[in-house]
């Protein structure tokens, strides 16, 4: 707590330290030393902070305080709970041509945005205005468009997936680090799994989670799940990928029984109560957990494996992804009268001092090259997680990459009385298959 | 003395009438009691104690808590922004309680009072409204007010009168039916001689029907409100935050961002509880008028 | 206090009865024509122009949306987006799950309303008569009815999770509770807290339709010397045919119609078992994007709630109050 004060005092002194000169001069015909935005108030949707909303207010009132002194207008923050509600107000915004100027996007949904074409493509001015499209962390602009003529989104945060691990457990059986495979990792987990202990810890019914493991196998045997318009879910890698993370459950015994039933949260609670040895697909954010917790002191982050399952070398054509790129992309109305405004501001959350300020009020990584490297070399701990960023790949970049995640979750939903069962057979798994396939493929020919 | 037997007679009395309007013998009716309390009643108390429960112990399927704290209570005003949304939900819930129950009044008093064309459609029509599923109208009704606010240049969309509007109109049906079937019971003669003295409509309205209906009035004025203490689509499309009501908090509040946070299961049952209270109470001070209200048919 | 409530029900009861066609026509008054003088008519206006504008307007809205293919790329200008006919129609009944949402809503309707009726009319049966504490109990009984929605959803979510207080608690008595949340069992989650918070419904319209029950009517029973069961099988529960009637109707419609309970209780997406109308309407627009696809469905389910509607309307007999002039 009192660490954020001193930040949020900080955050006043950069203030004062921080030059006016807002937007570089070479670019278009209106842009000055700074934008003039005197009495306007600029609109920004952003989702809520659920693990620091406090945090969060004194945040925005920040911001808004610092971008008045900057360029006179205010920022009026507006927060969205869930996907769904995310979906919701880019729906309503975009049907009406009204709402906020700027949003806050989870990566995954900037295809959706982008294919409903109501937000700003970046061009090099506006590019300019934000700072450089040089100044971020490449792998981050992965997910910001279909092709780089075309981007809309500009990274505001990261959020890289990787592999907790409790050191002391692992110690205890005798390795030293993480497997760089699956099959590696199942086989360590194995080992560590006694008594009321687990190998892994992992959120079986959580909305967001499963998929992602999914993806990621898929890819790194080679199957990218949509190529050029065509769904490839019903290949047998994704078979594979499913039937891995079922039996970890039912077959491998390396999870709590009671996981089928878990939501992230849970999954992040039982190793914080030093009861799994893995946490697999657990961002930045559990660190806030952990150190509150049993496991405090006695944790750390690696990547997650490259290696496909079933597999000891990276196969051919396998595509090394360690997560998806996760985080956050910032993107302005089409419809928005301020988009100067809102340049303005995206340069100033990207810029090295606010991208520092909220990592060390959220705990997420920044986009800025030069603040993740300063983070970089001053945080052992979430190093790994960087090194995660970096070797990230983004997902398909189609407005219908929506349905074909929802079709890859839905394949764990309705299968989750099975896994609880105890048995999942390969026919269940291709038959669930074969209908997320063909809800993916009609949501791609519908694509335009 | 004599007081003593008067009301030593109005027991013997009074008892002697229960038996006979006794509908089920004690044992079975005690039993039945006991159940349903129980079952109404074992959930509620869950509630209770999972906010002063922590979070790991509720997880964990815990009914006592483990330690019990109150800061839940103490927490929720600041995290869940309760404060605000139960403001913004008491103006609106309130302000359409108000105006549908007297807009509804007027309605039915023309409904059943006078006789013309179309009016037994009009009739039908309050009953067909209820039954429109929300999900189908929500976007249209967007998409409508973007319009008419794009046509006349003025916010409507995140103002707290475009939810007041919205649950107005909901609420009026089902509201108006009511009052037709309490109108409909009310006896006629005031009205005749008020007639016959010359007076208007409005007259009579304000001056007979009102004062004769209060308790039909309320009856559908409480509907009305809980319809907007309760509604979380609309809301949650059509409010920002300053405008936001309880329900959208609360279910903001229990929505976890992308990226998994750790759920605050106290916070969300203390919070839930708050929530719940205001119309818990509103519902028990009204109950008696309730009973009869509801039998006018409509749904919750 | 229970007299003057037992007074102001009796005052709107004779609707009620006669609407549900209960045959109890006691206390009908003589028939007198309505007014056609002086019609102050204007006082129509303001909920008219309301319903029409927030109501109807919509509804035709949302008919037109469902023959245009409306969809991420074409939400920006919508108004212009392509023209099909009835092509959402098609493939809502064709490639959708429709069908069986309809059929989940509806046999988890019936269900609901099938465990709530007998409870609501013992409650109100048990409750009608005076006893200490009798206010405190009807007061208990309204409680989950009231409670909203979203609060009903949240608490029981956390409470039917794996491991939580409802599996724990079966534990203790020996049964393994499975999955509630997931999977066939989540059907019955569904139907259970479903029917948990509604049966004060069933409960409060029972109790309304028992205080039209008069005095003498149970002096006539007593005389006779009836058991309690006769009395009830035929001297009470003639009068309760309308209400209970009326309430089955409402609740089916109701939960035809729910959508915040299952929304809040599983989540997106959503278990098989329990994907029901509204929320496959609510996903295929919001989550998918398919608005005209979407908006055929939910047309769909209107013509489907036209049904017990049009019994609704029926049975609620418009006319026949005291001033029964019908042509």
């Amino acid at each position: 707590m009192n660490n954020k004060k001193m930040l949020a005092t900080m955050a006043g002194f950069a203030v004062v330290a921080l030059s006016l000169q807002a937007c570089s001069a070479t670019g278009g015909e209106n842009n000055g030393d700074a934008v003039d935005g005197s009495g306007k108030s600029l609109n920004v949707l952003i989702a809520a902070n659920t693990l620091y909303p406090t945090e969060q207010q004194s945040w925005f009132d920040d911001v808004s305080a610092k971008f008045e002194e900057e360029t006179g207008a205010t920022v009026e923050f507006e927060t969205f709970a869930s996907a769904n509600d995310e979906l919701t107000r880019i729906q309503t915004s975009v049907l009406s041509g009204q709402g906020p100027d700027v949003y806050s996007l989870g990566t995954t949904f900037t295809p959706t945005a982008y294919s409903t074409g109501a937000f700003v493509t970046l061009g090099d001015e506006e590019w300019e205005k934000v700072g450089g499209r040089d100044k971020f962390v490449p792998a981050s602009l992965g997910i910001s468009g279909p092709d780089e003529a075309n981007e809309i989104g500009v990274p505001l945060a990261s959020r890289p997936f990787a592999l907790a691990y409790n050191t002391e457990l692992l110690a205890e059986a005798g390795f030293d680090a993480p497997a760089d495979s699956w099959d590696g990792l199942l086989e360590q987990a194995k080992a560590m799994t006694h008594d009321d202990q687990y190998g892994m810890a992992v959120a079986y019914a959580d909305n967001f989670n499963p998929w992602k493991f999914i993806w990621t196998m898929s890819l790194q045997a080679g199957n990218p799940l949509v190529v050029d318009g065509e769904a490839t879910l019903d290949d047998p890698t994704t078979v594979e990928a499913y039937r891995t993370y079922f039996e970890w459950m039912t077959v491998d015994k390396v999870v709590d029984p009671s996981s089928v039933g878990w939501q992230t949260a849970q999954a992040v609670a039982a190793f914080a109560d030093g009861n799994a040895a893995f946490l697999p697909m657990t961002s930045a954010t559990s660190a806030v957990t952990f150190d509150k917790s049993a496991v405090a002191g006695k944790y750390a982050y690696a990547t997650m494996p490259l290696i496909a399952p079933g597999e000891t070398s990276a196969p051919q054509g396998a595509i090394e992804a360690a997560t998806i790129i996760s985080g956050d992309n910032i993107v302005v109305a089409n419809y928005s009268p301020n988009q100067d405004l809102a340049f303005a501001f995206i340069k100033m959350l990207t810029d090295p001092e606010q991208q520092e300020i909220y990592f060390n009020t959220f705990g997420e990584m920044p986009t800025n090259a030069e603040a993740a490297e300063t983070i970089q070399s001053e945080n052992e701990l979430l190093a790994p997680l960087l090194d995660a960023g970096a070797q990230s790949v983004g997902t398909p970049f189609s407005g219908a990459w929506g349905d074909v995640q929802l079709a890859l979750g839905n394949v764990v939903v309705q299968l989750i009385p099975a896994i609880a069962s105890g048995a999942v057979s390969d026919a269940q798994i291709e038959d669930q298959l074969k209908s997320a396939q063909e809800s993916a493929q009609s949501a791609l020919d519908r694509a335009k | 003395m004599s007081l003593a037997i008067r009301s030593t007679r109005a027991r013997t009395r009074r008892s002697r009438e229960d038996v006979v309007m006794r509908l089920l013998p004690r044992p079975l009716m005690v039993s039945i009691v006991v159940f349903l309390l129980l079952v109404v009643l074992i959930p509620i108390l869950y509630i209770f104690m999972a906010s002063i429960n922590s979070d790991v112990s509720i997880v964990r399927g815990d009914f006592w808590p483990r330690d019990i704290s109150f800061t839940n209570y103490v927490d929720i005003w600041s995290t869940v922004q309760l404060g605000k949304g139960l403001i913004n939900s008491v103006l609106v819930a309130g302000s359409v309680a108000i105006v549908s129950a007297f807009l509804a009044v007027a309605m039915a008093y023309v409904l059943v009072r006078y006789q013309f064309f179309g009016r037994l459609t009009i009739l039908r029509a309050l009953l067909a409204l209820q039954s429109i599923p929300g999900t189908l109208i929500l976007l249209p009704v967007f998409v409508l007010f973007s319009s008419i606010s794009t046509i006349i240049g003025v916010q409507i969309i995140g103002t707290r009168g475009a939810l007041f509007v919205t649950y107005l109109t909901f609420a009026l049906p089902f509201s108006t039916w009511v009052m037709v079937t309490y109108l409909r019971g009310l006896p006629r003669e005031l009205e005749e001689a008020a007639r016959i003295d010359g007076a208007s409509s409005w007259t009579i309205l304000t001056r007979i029907i009102v004062p004769l209906s209060w308790p039909g009035i309320v009856v559908s004025g409480i509907f009305a409100f809980l319809l907007g203490w309760n509604d979380v689509l609309f809301a949650s499309v059509i409010t920002n935050p300053s405008t936001r009501t309880v329900a959208v908090s609360l279910q903001i509040f229990g929505a976890t961002a992308e990226g998994g946070a750790v759920p605050i299961y106290g916070q969300m049952m203390a919070a839930s509880l708050v929530c719940a209270v205001p119309v818990v109470v509103l519902y028990l001070v009204f109950q008696r008028y309730l009973v009869g209200g509801l039998t006018a048919g409509g749904v919750k | 206090m229970t007299v003057t409530t037992a007074q102001s029900d009796r005052r709107i009861d004779p609707e009620t009865d006669d609407a549900a066609g209960g045959g109890t026509q006691l206390r009908r008054k003589k028939t007198r024509g309505l007014d056609k003088r002086n019609r102050p008519l204007w006082m129509l206006a303001p909920g008219g122009v309301l319903m029409v504008l927030v109501i109807v307007i919509p509804v035709l809205l949302a008919v037109f949306i469902s023959l245009l293919d409306l969809d991420q790329y074409s939400l920006r200008e919508w108004i212009r987006a392509p023209f099909i006919g009835v092509q959402n129609y098609v493939e809502a009944a064709t490639r959708s799950s429709m069908f069986h949402a309809v059929w989940l809503s509806v046999s988890y309707s019936v269900l609901v309303a099938i465990i709530t009726l007998p409870v609501g009319v013992a409650a109100a049966l048990a409750a009608q008569n005076r006893f200490r504490g009798r206010g405190f109990v009807r007061s208990v009984f309204l409680i989950p009815y009231i409670l909203p929605a979203f609060v009903v959803g949240t608490v029981w979510r956390t409470m039917l999770q794996p491991g939580g207080v409802v599996n724990s608690l079966l534990e203790t008595v020996g049964i393994d509770g499975g999955l509630w949340l997931n999977g066939p069992q989540s059907y019955w989650a569904l139907v259970l807290v479903q029917a948990w918070s509604s049966w004060p419904f069933f409960y409060l319209l029972v109790l309304s339709g028992l205080q039209a029950v008069e005095a003498e009517v149970h002096e006539a029973a007593a005389l006779d010397g009836a058991e309690w069961w006769t009395k009830l099988r035929y001297v009470v529960f003639p009068y309760l045919k309308g209400p209970v009637a009326l309430a089955a109707i409402i609740s089916f419609l109701h939960n035809i119609n729910s959508f915040t309970l299952p929304f809040v209780l599983f989540g997106v997406p959503t278990p098989y078992d329990v994907e029901v109308l509204p929320l496959l309407t609510y996903l295929s627009s919001f989550q998918s994007f398919r608005f005209g696809l979407s908006a055929a469905m939910a047309v769909f389910s209107l013509a489907l709630i036209a049904i017990p509607l049009a019994i609704y309307l029926r049975a609620v007999k418009l006319d026949t109050g005291d001033e029964g002039h019908k042509k």
